[in-house]
C-alpha cells in the first residue's frame, strides 16, 4: 500500500507540471533553454504472476522483471555542440531513486566521429543493455545472460566444489563459507540493471564502429565505486555490411572479487588474479515489418582453488538468445524470445558422486507475447514464459505478465 | 423504376454541370494574408540517450512557423476535384521535408528514403493509419489519404521524426511560406470563414470571417499566433 501511495505521488511530480501547461501527458520530450535542454520519461507498469519460489525472473534480491513499476526519468543537457551532460533516474518498484547514468559525453573534434565518455556510463559490451527504454524491449522479460542471478558472488566463494555445487539453481540467495558468509543474490553474466562507471571512447564511420571502456567493476557487477581497486577493460566492434544489418563482437576482462575478500584469500591461496573474462557475438537484422536480434555470451570466472575437491579451472556460462518482433499492422504486434543459458561442469565429492556436473542448473526459457500500441508511446503488452531448470525446489515455471507503457 | 427517375436524373446532372470547375465562372476573389508566429525555430526534439555511446548527428532547426490557412466550408465546386495528384514527403537527414504538407483527399503521398539509414514511415492518426515497415536509401512507399483530417507521420526508428499531413475535402487551403504568407484564390463571391492551422497552437485555431464581394477581388487578413 505504501509503494502504491509512493508511486502515486510520483507519478502527480511527474506528469503535473507538463500537463497543466499542455492540459495533455506530453507526448514527446520535454525542452527547455532553447533546445539545450531535454527531458524524457519512462513510466512502465507491469503486472504478472508472482515467481518468489523458483525466482526465475529476480533482477536481484527484491525485484521481479516481470512485475515491477518502473519509473525513469532521462536527461541531456547540451551547453556546447561536442559537449552534453546525461542522466537516468531509476526507480523500481518506487523505491530508491538510482542514477542509473550519469556521465559527460565530450566530442573533441568536430570533424571527426570520436567521443569520450565519463561517469557512470553504458556498457560497450553486447547489444541488449543499451537499450535503456522499456519499449526497445519487444518482450516483457530480460534474455537469461543479463538478468538471470547465478549463484556466482563477488563477495563471497566456496571454499569447495561442493559448496558450489551445493548452490546450483539458488542464485537468488547464494550463500558460502569464504567472505561475506550471509545469504545474497549472485551476479547475472552482465547485468542490464545496473551500469558501471568509469571511461570510455568510441569512433564510428559508416560502416563500422569500435568502443572501449574502462570501468570500475565487471560485467556481472558493475560498480559506482571500486571495490577491489581493478579495472575492467571491455570493448565492442560492429560492423554494418548492409542497411539494416548489425554485427557485434565484445570482449571484456575485469577483476571480479572484491578487495576485502581478496585480502582475506591471500593467506589461503597463491593465486592473485579473480577476472570475469567474456566473449560476446551479436547480431540484427531489420527489414520490412520484421527485427530479428541475437547475442551468444560466454563467461569465465576465476575463483580460488581453495580446497579439494578443487574449482581447478575457470567456471564457464554460455548464453545464446534469439528474439524476433514483427509488426502486423500500425498497432498491433508480435514478439518472441528462446533463450538458452548452460553452465562448464565441475566435480564434487560429496554431491553427484563425483560425476562432472555443470556448477549452476542450466536454464531454458522461452517467451512470447503480443502488444497493442494505444498512441505511439502508449503501449499495453502481454507475454507467456515459459522456464525449464534441471535443478532447484521449482524445475519448471510458466509466467504470464501485462505491462503498459509510456513514454516521453 | 428507371423509367420513373431519369428525368430526375438528368434535371440533378444539368445542375451539377453548373457547378463544374470547367463551366464559366462570372467572378471570384482571392483572400491573402500574413500568419505571423512567433514560435522560434529549435532543434527537433530527440529523446536523451542515455544508452548511446557519442553525440547524434546535429540536427537542423525545425520551422514550427511553417502553417496551413484553409476555408472552413468551401464552395460546392472546390469538390469537384476529379484528377489524382501525387505529392512528396522526403526522409532526408533524419527529418521529414516538409515538415508539413497540405493535400486534398484522394491524393497520394510518396515517401521516398534519402537518407543511409532506415527509417520506418508511420501514422497511428484517426484519418489514416499506416505503417510503411523499413526500407532502406533509394526506395519510395506510397501511401494514399482518402480521409479529410490531420495525420501525424512519425519514424518507428528516430523518435525525433515527425511531420504533419493536413488531408482537406475542398481545395480552398494554402501552406505559408517562408515570410508566413498565404493566397487563396479562386473564391466565389460569398462569405466565408478562414481559419489557421499551426503545430503550436493548442486548442481552437484562430478563425475570421472574409466576404468576397460581387465583383471579386483580392481581400486581406491577417492572422497573429502568439
Amino acid at each position: 500500500m505504501c509503494m502504491w501511495r509512493r508511486l502515486t505521488a510520483l507519478l502527480i511530480v511527474i506528469c503535473a507540471p507538463a500537463a497543466a501547461r499542455a492540459q495533455r501527458l506530453p507526448e514527446g520530450p520535454l525542452t527547455a533553454a532553447r533546445g539545450t535542454v531535454t527531458v524524457g520519461g519512462d513510466i512502465t507498469v507491469t503486472a504478472g504472476s508472482r515467481d518468489d519460489i523458483a525466482f526465475f525472473n529476480y533482477t536481484d534480491y527484491e525485484h521481479n522483471a516481470l512485475r515491477m513499476v518502473r519509473l525513469s526519468l532521462s536527461g541531456m543537457w547540451r551547453p556546447a555542440t561536442r559537449l552534453a551532460f546525461l542522466t537516468e533516474l531509476r526507480s523500481e518498484d518506487a523505491q530508491r531513486v538510482i542514477p542509473y547514468a550519469l556521465y559527460v559525453r565530450v566530442r573533441p573534434w568536430s570533424a571527426r566521429a570520436f567521443d569520450i565518455q565519463a561517469g557512470r556510463v553504458p556498457p560497450v559490451f553486447g547489444a541488449f543493455a543499451r537499450r535503456s527504454y522499456g519499449a526497445d524491449n519487444p518482450l516483457i522479460g530480460y534474455p537469461l545472460a543479463y538478468q538471470y542471478l547465478t549463484s556466482i558472488r563477488p563477495d563471497a566463494v566456496p571454499f569447495t566444489a561442493d559448496d558450489l555445487l551445493a548452490m546450483r539453481a539458488r542464485g537468488w540467495r547464494a550463500n558460502y563459507p569464504v567472505g561475506v558468509t550471509a545469504p545474497g543474490p549472485g551476479v547475472p553474466l552482465v547485468s542490464a540493471y545496473r551500469w558501471d562507471t568509469g571511461v570510455q571512447a568510441r569512433a564510428t564511420s559508416a560502416r563500422v564502429e569500435g568502443a572501449i571502456a574502462v570501468t570500475m567493476g565487471t560485467l556481472s557487477n558493475p560498480r559506482v565505486d571500486d571495490d577491489n581497486r581493478g579495472r575492467q577493460v571491455s570493448g565492442r566492434v560492429a560492423w554494418k555490411p548492409v542497411v539494416g544489418l548489425v554485427l557485434g563482437a565484445s570482449a571484456s576482462r575485469g577483476q571480479f572479487l572484491t578487495a576485502t575478500l581478496e585480502n582475506g584469500l591471500a593467506a589461503l591461496t597463491t593465486r592473485q588474479v579473480h577476472a570475469q573474462r567474456a566473449l560476446g557475438l551479436d547480431a540484427e537484422y531489420s527489414r520490412d515489418y520484421w527485427i530479428v536480434r541475437g547475442e551468444v555470451i560466454d563467461s569465465r570466472w576465476n575463483l580460488p582453488d581453495l580446497s579439494a575437491p578443487h574449482i581447478d579451472a575457470p567456471l564457464g556460462a554460455r548464453s545464446a538468445f534469439v528474439e524476433t518482433r514483427y509488426r502486423f499492422t500500425p498497432r498491433l504486434f508480435a514478439a518472441a524470445r528462446a533463450d538458452r543459458l548452460t553452465f562448464s561442469s565441475i566435480r564434487g565429492q560429496r554431491l553427484f558422486a563425483g560425476q562432472p556436473t555443470p556448477w549452476d542448473a542450466p536454464v531454458t526459457r522461452v517467451e512470447a507475447g503480443g502488444g497493442i500500441y494505444l498512441q505511439r508511446n502508449l503501449t499495453l503488452r502481454a507475454v507467456v514464459q515459459r522456464n525449464w531448470r534441471d535443478a532447484g525446489r521449482v524445475k519448471n515455471r510458466t509466467f504470464v505478465s501485462g505491462q503498459l507503457s509510456y513514454w516521453f | 423504376m428507371g423509367r420513373t427517375l431519369w428525368p430526375l436524373f438528368v434535371v440533378v446532372g444539368l445542375l451539377r454541370s453548373l457547378a463544374l470547375p470547367g463551366a464559366p465562372s462570372p467572378v471570384t476573389g482571392a483572400i491573402r494574408g500574413r500568419v505571423d508566429v512567433r514560435a522560434a525555430a529549435a532543434p527537433p526534439e530527440g529523446r536523451p540517450d542515455p544508452g548511446g555511446l557519442g553525440m547524434a548527428a546535429p540536427r537542423e532547426p525545425l520551422d514550427r512557423r511553417r502553417s496551413v490557412v484553409y476555408l472552413e466550408t468551401a464552395p460546392r465546386a472546390a469538390f469537384e476535384v476529379n484528377e489524382e495528384r501525387r505529392v512528396r514527403m522526403t526522409q532526408q537527414h533524419e527529418r521529414f521535408v516538409p515538415h508539413v504538407l497540405a493535400i486534398v483527399a484522394g491524393t497520394w503521398v510518396d515517401f521516398p528514403n534519402n537518407d543511409r539509414t532506415y527509417h520506418n514511415v508511420f501514422s497511428l492518426s484517426k484519418a489514416k493509419d499506416f505503417n510503411l515497415g523499413r526500407y532502406a536509401a533509394g526506395k519510395s512507399k506510397a501511401v494514399r489519404f482518402e480521409r479529410p483530417g490531420i495525420v501525424r507521420v512519425f519514424c518507428d526508428i528516430h523518435s525525433h521524426m515527425s511531420a504533419f499531413i493536413l488531408v482537406f475535402a475542398h481545395r480552398y487551403f494554402a501552406v505559408t511560406d517562408d515570410e508566413g504568407r498565404y493566397r487563396l484564390d479562386g473564391i466565389p463571391p460569398g462569405s466565408y470563414t478562414v481559419l489557421v492551422w499551426n503545430e503550436t497552437v493548442r486548442g481552437d485555431p484562430p478563425r475570421r470571417t472574409v466576404t468576397i464581394g460581387e465583383s471579386g477581388g483580392d481581400v486581406d487578413a491577417d492572422f497573429s499566433i502568439r
